[in-house]
């Protein structure tokens, strides 16, 4: 449970900021930093466990028919990334109290924030792989939104939708392979994926799984060729930059590499692909770091070589190279957030990032200078930082590499190029803005930022030096226990220490320095040099080729729909012809053998009324009103026709209903042309006679079919049972709250929808009032007669009495919330009509139709929850009878709750649309609320 | 709910009574409402003739399930009141329609010179109603 707590904390978080941000901005901060501090603290309190080797895990069920669980999975290498993830993210947290300014919404960017540290700790966390695949995505949505959190400034739109359609596609082969995985093992569970390496590496699947898996964390971690993203991610705040590409989602990707290690690598296909693309990314990103203007442009690029290392590190197949890749993701992850935060107040302080005007910064920020020159030190490798351990142990590893044969000389002389970019790119970062002149053309003068925005610099530059210099005091306990968990076996011995004595890692390493510096010197021929490559905009390119894609989707839409109705409805109409007809074909007898009943005149009355209704509405149907007329002549037919087979409820909705439709189509005739559209071509109405005269005869066919033959339904089950079961006698109405109560549910949050929608749409839409009516007479002048409005005014508590009667004895005789809810809403569609909404909006002022709708699914879905305070399955009903003096026996049931939901929300559905619609005239019409 | 009781006979016969009432009322309403000449005059048929027809129906149900329950029966009052209501209105919007829309008359219909005023009075308030719109300032 205190393990769960490390992604719940968080989760609350998330909640924190839009709470507390009414109070101040550094409450806000201090309130956001509460939750990762506590989860901290529980890290530690896990601490001794894990030391020891243990793995610590909580599960709980999710859904085990599918493999599905909840199992968060702590070890030394989950530990040490939510290490960083929670320590890193407490800092940025404090720096971005000072970064953001007044206009930034606080709330809004801790809540992301905290999103995406739920989402990272998930990833890292997490035993079961679907449930690490779902955090996965979770930390692409979450650093979406917060690379467009100043959504205003197109370049931030771009870069966040290109992260997320990289990231995103990434994450979609990812779940591919890991569904491939548990097929293999026959279990998501990643300890048994972890013990089943051999397995893996055997089977047949192996080499989709380990491509499919690659892709996942090659685009997370921007490995060449899907580098290109991060450095345009950088339009983020650098707070985010500091965060998430720099020290933790990008090496999400890594983590999963590390974390898959004991499944996945030791194969010749593991080597060649992660060590090949590791050093493509590691040589790409340092070039072109180099030729970066933008402060944070170089360090995105720097990023991507570094992570390229990493991998490349990974690829190297030793298990001493592994204990070198997590060394330097601790590394990589201390020395590259401070260089982010120092830029961001480089950027802060003087307006600009653009290297070639940001000169001779060090007259006027001595500190934050020097900070940034440590931690650019330890980045290109210099002795007693960290970065330079790290990298001396990949040089030493890239030494003992002999998979190229005779070739394998590249590996460490490649190794050793990427370390003269990196001492140049990171010479320049500190020579060319602390020294080299005066800035050029700022607007301010500098100055040293706040204090406390220099503290998170100041920790992280600090523990670069510790780890620098003691490092089998610092880091050492940390790295064994992480390595141990990537490993899964018994770590080689390593030495830690600054000193090994003359060797060829150490020549490399002075080779780098000197080499590093030499091409910075020589670096106006350089850029001379890279200026005459064409110039190539990822961004620009990507937006083309997504934009290529999309007129591309546009275009075969528009073929398939092309906005008729008719289309639709012949589509729609030919393959319910289709589905219906071909088991009609294998029917031997269409006739049942059961006895048929005698005409009697009633129905056949009726019958001849519903034919002679249908096909006046057909031939009238350019007379729209008259058309509308007939129609109702059908529904009325219906209607009687339920009542005269023993349906009530049925009769009664329908009637409400009925009553309903047309005043519907009353008011849409209103806004409508009076006379439709001359006919279709004859062709055209051949073709739809003919579909409309066969999907006839075969529904008449179904429909005798199945009455002449014997009737073995489901039905006797709900007569037999409405009573014990459901505590009513209205079967129609035990079954709509009770035995289906779930899809009542549905249903009525189907209808709340799309009444919403309904008014969504009536928002945009501008009607204006014909000046006359069709023949061109002129509007009656008396509006609303006196009469009619007393009249209706006093209807309206005597219809509110019926519904509530219909109400209320619906669970026993035929009634119910759907009906009440349509009497109701009728009701109060009279008071709209005979009135006016002039008259009616101010009495109706504090009822709101969409806070109805919320309230009835909302009482519904209360109603169903509360059955699991005992222990119920969800929308379990209750009933129970009391001996009330006077009324006598009395029953009350949990499903008269659900009913009252299913009124609230058909009234609130059914006015929300009709009165808005009529409304759309008069000045209360419903207009959108301006933007915030 | 059973509906096959056996009533005494003059209750039965009552009953029969209101029903073949109601029933004629309706008939003949329905004839008035085919026959009669112009709009004006067929709006009496439905309105007057049928309801007094339904009425007649409902006192027959309300004997008849009164004697069946043991106890008064009240639905048909209910519906009773709400025929009252409607009914009337009904005829009254139908016939104000009717005479904004100049619907023809026989010479035999009454108030021959109704539309004529009307009109005039409408075109008077129109107009009325146009001068009195606020004007803008300035």
């Amino acid at each position: 449970m205190l393990l769960s707590a490390l992604l719940i904390l968080p989760l609350l978080g998330v909640l924190v900021p839009l709470w507390a941000h009414q109070y101040g901005r550094t409450r806000c901060a201090w309130a956001t930093a509460a939750a990762p501090a506590l989860a901290l603290l529980i890290l530690f309190l896990n601490l001794p466990g894990i030391a020891d080797g243990q793995v610590l895990a909580s599960r709980a069920t999710w859904i085990p028919a599918l493999g599905l669980e909840w199992h968060v999975r702590l070890d030394g290498l989950a530990w040490l990334f939510a290490l960083l993830i929670l320590g890193i993210g407490l800092l940025v947290i404090l720096y971005a109290r000072y970064y953001l300014s007044e206009k930034d919404s606080m709330a809004r960017f801790y809540s992301y924030l905290m999103l995406f540290m739920l989402a990272m700790l998930g990833v890292v966390l997490s035993g079961n792989l679907i449930q690490l695949w779902m955090f996965w995505e979770l930390t692409s949505i979450s650093s979406f939104l917060l690379i467009s959190f100043w959504w205003h400034k197109s370049e931030a739109r771009r870069g966040a939708r290109m992260a997320l359609t990289i990231t995103g596609a990434g994450g979609l082969f990812l779940l591919a392979g890991f569904l491939m995985l548990g097929q293999v093992v026959g279990s998501y569970d990643l300890d048994q994926v972890l013990a089943q390496g051999d397995l893996i590496r055997e089977h047949a699947w192996y080499p989709a799984i380990l491509i499919c898996v690659l892709l996942g964390a090659f685009t997370k971690s921007a490995q060449f060729p899907f580098h290109f993203w991060l450095p345009h991610a950088m339009a983020a705040p650098t707070p985010v930059s500091a965060y998430l590409h720099s020290a933790t989602m990008v090496k999400a990707g890594i983590f999963l590499l590390a974390r898959m290690y004991p499944a996945l690598a030791g194969t010749e296909l593991w080597f060649v692909i992660v060590s090949s693309v590791g050093m493509a990314t590691l040589l790409v990103g340092g070039y072109f770091a180099l030729y970066k203007h933008d402060l944070k442009g170089l360090l995105a690029y720097s990023t991507v070589s570094h992570l390229g290392l990493i991998t490349l590190l990974l690829g190297l197949d030793t298990q001493l190279a592994a204990i070198a890749a997590v060394f330097h993701i601790i590394n990589h992850a201390t020395f590259k957030a401070s260089l982010f935060m120092a830029a961001g107040i480089i950027d802060h302080e003087c307006g600009t990032r653009d290297m070639r005007y940001l000169n001779g910064l060090w007259r006027y920020m001595p500190h934050t200078a020097a900070l940034a020159m440590v931690a650019a030190a330890a980045m290109a490798g210099v002795p007693l930082l960290n970065g330079f351990l790290s990298k001396e142990m990949f040089f030493a590893e890239t030494l003992q590499q002999e998979l190229l044969g005779g070739l394998s000389w590249l590996i460490p002389a490649l190794a050793t190029l990427a370390g003269v970019f990196s001492v140049a790119y990171s010479a320049r970062f500190i020579h060319d803005v602390f020294f080299n002149g005066e800035p050029i053309g700022l607007d301010r003068t500098p100055h040293e930022p706040p204090r406390y925005m220099k503290i998170p610099v100041e920790i992280l530059v600090a523990l670069c030096l510790l780890v620098g210099i003691l490092p089998s005091f610092t880091v050492d306990g940390l790295l064994r226990m992480a390595s141990g968990a990537v490993l899964a076996t018994e770590l080689p011995t390593y030495n830690l220490s600054i000193w090994h004595g003359f060797n060829f890692p150490l020549l490399m390493s002075v080779i780098a320095l000197i080499g590093g510096i030499t091409l910075y010197s020589q670096r106006k021929r350089l850029f001379l040099f890279h200026s005459r490559f064409e110039r190539f905009d990822a961004s620009e390119t990507f937006e083309r080729q997504m934009q290529k894609f999309l007129a591309w989707a546009v275009s075969l839409q528009a073929k398939v729909d092309n906005q008729s109705f008719q289309r639709y409805l012949f589509a729609l109409l030919s393959l319910a012809l289709l589905m219906a007809a071909t088991p009609l074909l294998d029917l031997y007898h269409l006739e049942g053998g059961r006895e048929l009943h005698p005409l009697d005149g009633v129905s056949l009355m009726g019958f001849v009324l519903l034919a002679v209704g249908s096909v006046a509405t057909v031939i009238w149907h350019q007379q729209r009103l008259v058309s509308l007329l007939m129609l109702s002549v059908v529904g009325l037919v219906v209607s009687v026709a339920f009542a005269r087979f023993s349906a009530p409820d049925l009769a009664l909705t329908q009637l409400a209903v009925e009553v309903v439709t047309v005043i519907l189509l009353m008011l849409a005739l209103f806004f409508l042309p009076q006379k439709s559209h001359p006919d279709s071509s004859p062709s055209r109405l051949v073709r739809d006679l003919g579909l409309a005269a066969v999907f006839g005869g075969i529904i008449g066919s179904i429909s005798y079919a199945l009455m002449t033959r014997p009737l073995d339904s489901i039905s006797h089950f709900f007569l037999e049972n409405s009573k014990s079961g459901g505590g009513g006698t209205n079967a129609v109405n035990v079954i709509l709250v009770d035995f289906r109560g779930f899809d009542t549910l549905g249903e009525i949050t189907v209808l709340g929808i799309a009444a919403l929608g309904i008014y969504k749409l009536l928002l945009r839409l501008r009607l204006y009032m014909p000046a006359s009516d069709g023949e061109g007479r002129a509007w009656a002048v008396e509006r609303h007669p006196r009469m009619l409005a007393t009249l209706s005014q006093s209807l309206l508590p005597l219809a509110l009495l019926v519904s509530v009667y219909i109400f209320l004895r619906g669970h026993n005789l035929p009634g119910g919330g759907f009906i009440a809810g349509l009497v109701t809403a009728v009701a109060m569609i009279l008071q709209y009509v005979a009135h006016g909404v002039d008259w009616l909006q101010p009495r109706l002022q504090h009822l709101k139709y969409q806070r109805m709708i919320a309230w009835g699914v909302l009482i519904s879905t209360m109603t169903g929850m509360a059955s699991w305070l005992f222990d119920r399955p969800f929308l379990t009903s209750w009933f129970d009878y009391l001996h009330w003096p006077l009324v006598g026996k009395f029953e009350i049931a949990s499903a008269i709750a659900f009913d009252l939901g299913v009124y609230l929300t058909v009234v609130g559905a059914t006015l929300l649309i009709l009165a808005n619609l009529g409304k759309m005239t008069t000045v209360a019409r419903p207009q959108r609320q301006a933007e915030e | 709910m059973h509906f096959e009781v056996h009533l005494p006979f003059w209750l039965e016969a009552l009953v029969a009574f209101f029903l073949l009432l109601g029933a004629v009322f309706a008939f003949i309403g329905s004839i008035g409402l085919a026959r009669l000449p112009d709009f004006y005059s067929r709006l009496h048929a439905p309105t007057k003739a049928t309801t007094l027809g339904v009425g007649g129906m409902l006192i027959a149900s309300m004997l008849h399930f009164s004697y069946a329950q043991g106890s008064l029966s009240v639905h048909e009052i209910l519906v009773a009141i709400f025929l009252l209501i409607s009914a009337p209105i009904t005829a009254y919007m139908l016939s104000k329609v009717a005479l904004h829309h100049q619907s023809p008359s026989v010479q035999n219909t009454q108030g021959q010179d109704l539309p004529q005023q009307l009109q005039q009075e409408w075109h008077r308030e129109r107009i009325k109603s146009k001068t009195d719109k606020p004007k803008l300032p300035g």
